[in-house]
């Protein structure tokens, strides 16, 4: 009885393990199984990668300026994102003892839990208080002198910023971001043991030399799975863009609403038009490949030992 | 008055870089210094927003469940039972399954394979939220619809579910979609029960089964942790729950086979419209601050749960 109780047992744990696994390959099977033929019927992958998305009437199209848009936005996002959350995490992980270290660590648990859209609302509301005032004094001006010395081009990336714009999709998924590059540098410092860290003050390194030359070896691989993992998290992100990129169908200058590939799945999924619909699945299929590859990385650079 | 503003920040970064170089210890207090001030600044910011409705309503925005922007009239009610709703079913289904995770992850699988079911059970949390919902939309809802209503018939309640849309498909999305934090936090108070406690439990003749349910009232500081910051996740969950729950906003239910709404996706939906009417982005700001204000109060116990938890 008492052996009966235990297998039965056990096997329940198994069984709810597995059910809470399953539904990830239901949804990657799924995206694939319709992704792939309709990355197919919209004009083959060239095609679907570079041109224009499709309206309700037309036949073929593609996810080109989302794309474009999701690269730059997820590049700009990630890097602001290590250059702020890499050195938090270092004062949380190296300095624990301080009072003011634990408010911290609470701020990064608070902020990684915080709802994404609150984040993107937030991101807009600062922005509609600021665009005027750093259009007129601070951009203007600048992207005139740059564009006289670079060339016009220039106005494409740096010049009066529209309400909705490129750069404040980036802060959106840089401050998304920040707190997950935090905990993992954070748990890496932590776990480094002490005689390390008394070693590189006793050979006369400065404080600066032992958090960052001493332990660049025994952290760089934390770091890295950070970088990668926070992209992956930042690049799928579709909430904090809804107020701050908007979304956009056109190859249009980044100073102005910027499309991005989750929010063309969010918005062509919910039309009624078919063919919009297909493009949600290729698009969807485009951006969980990304994922899986950045994740994938992740996981095979940590592994080695 | 807002150029001072970005030379603040310009001029805070700059000088948080220049301190990291020079007397480390200060650049990185400066630095750390940042969250706390997205944080407040974050609050202050909604509550000025939102402060117009918040003048003319009262708390009144909070307890009506009317939303008729041509009559300027704004009730959140029925947003917050939504969230309320989804959210206690999505824990109550997504709490057994992360048990089960860390059970299955720590003591059930052979060593090899259990690296390989965890990054599994991190890619679950990875995975963008956007092809949740559009999953969602298109799988699981019309698959759920049939479930229900079959089991529906079989009891002899008739068709309850009509449309693939509500706040049940909702729920169910959410479950899958937060099980893997609640997991983490459960497998790491798991990993940290003490070897000698765990031979004692055996030596007084436990089974294997037994022994995993002593184990986990011994770190049930970690489990409760980790419900609530799985809680606090599903309130906040926005896109896969806007594409699913239905987008009911006018008729107050507390029928989950229903459409409903839930305020992240009320904010997300309803956004749009906005800039038309004169008190919607104070009333939508209100939710927001709501949202903001439950969440760090949910997140505040968790981290207080964990914090005072010895294994």
């Amino acid at each position: 009885m008492k052996r009966l109780v235990n297998i039965l047992g056990l096997a329940l744990f198994l069984a709810l393990g597995v059910l809470a696994v399953a539904p990830l390959f239901l949804i990657i099977g799924d995206v694939l199984y319709r992704g792939i033929p309709a990355i197919i019927r919209l004009g083959g992958i060239l095609e679907f990668l570079t041109g224009l998305p499709p309206d309700p009437t037309s036949e073929k199209g593609g996810i080109g300026p989302l794309l474009v848009g999701t690269l730059y936005m997820t590049a700009l996002g990630a890097l602001m994102g290590l250059a702020i959350g890499f050195p938090i995490g270092v004062y949380i992980g190296t300095m624990r003892k301080e009072f003011f270290a634990n408010i911290a660590r609470a701020s990064v648990n608070v902020l990684v839990e915080f709802p994404t859209i609150t984040i993107g609302l937030f991101v807009y509301a600062v922005f509609t208080v600021v665009a005027t005032d750093v259009n007129n004094v601070l951009l203007g001006p600048l992207s005139d002198w740059l564009a006289g010395v670079l060339g016009d081009w220039v106005r494409q990336f740096i010049g009066p910023l529209a309400g909705f714009n490129a750069y404040a999709g980036a802060s959106a998924l840089a401050i998304v971001m920040i707190p997950y590059v935090a905990l993992v540098t954070a748990s890496a410092y932590a776990s480094i043991p002490d005689s390390i860290r008394e070693a590189a003050y006793s050979i006369g390194g400065s404080e600066f030399n032992s958090v960052f030359i001493v332990m660049r070896k025994a952290v760089a691989r934390a770091l890295l799975t950070a970088a990668l993992l926070g992209t992956a998290k930042i690049a799928g992100e579709t909430a904090p863009l809804l107020f701050t990129a908007f979304g956009n169908y056109y190859y249009a200058p980044f100073t102005e609403r910027t499309g991005a590939v989750p929010l063309w799945i969010w918005y062509a999924a919910q039309t009624p038009y078919d063919v919009l619909i297909t493009s949600a699945y290729g698009a969807a299929a485009v951006l969980l490949l990304i994922v899986l590859a950045l994740f994938a990385i992740a996981k095979l650079a940590t592994r080695e030992r | 008055m807002t150029i001072f503003l970005v030379l603040f920040v310009v001029f805070y970064l700059l000088s948080a870089f220049i301190l990291l170089f020079i007397k480390m210890k200060w650049g990185l207090r400066l630095i750390a210094a940042v969250n706390v001030v997205i944080i407040a600044a974050l609050i202050a910011l909604f509550a000025w927003i939102a402060y117009p409705i918040l003048e003319r309503d009262g708390l009144a925005v909070f307890l009506k469940s009317d939303w008729n922007p041509p009559r300027e009239s704004y009730g959140v009610l029925n947003a917050l039972v939504g969230t309320l709703i989804t959210s206690a079913i999505a824990i109550a289904i997504a709490m057994p399954l992360a048990v089960g995770v860390a059970v299955t992850i720590n003591e059930l699988l052979p060593r090899k394979l259990r690296g390989v079911f965890g990054a599994l059970n991190d890619l679950t949390a990875a995975m963008p939220t956007v092809i949740y919902g559009l999953w969602g939309l298109f799988f699981l809802g019309p698959l759920l619809q049939k479930a229900v209503n079959v089991v529906a018939l079989w009891l002899g309640l008739g068709e309850v579910m009509k449309a693939p849309s509500t706040l049940f498909t909702a729920s169910i999305l959410l479950a899958i979609m937060i099980t893997p934090y609640a997991a983490a936090v459960i497998r790491e108070g798991y990993a940290l029960v003490p070897r000698h406690v765990e031979e004692a439990i055996y030596a007084v003749g436990a089974t294997k089964f037994e022994t995993v349910l002593v184990k986990l009232r011994y770190i049930k500081g970690y489990v409760y942790g980790g419900l609530f910051l799985a809680l606090g996740r599903a309130m906040g969950e926005t896109v896969a729950v806007a594409m699913v729950v239905g987008g009911n906003f006018a008729r107050f239910t507390l029928n989950p086979f229903e459409g409903g709404i839930t305020i992240s996706s009320l904010i997300a939906l309803q956004f749009l419209n906005a800039e038309a009417y004169q008190f919607m982005v104070p009333a939508l700001f209100a939710a927001a601050l709501l949202l903001a204000v439950v969440g760090v109060a949910i997140n505040a116990v968790a981290i207080y749960i964990l914090q005072r938890t010895t294994v």
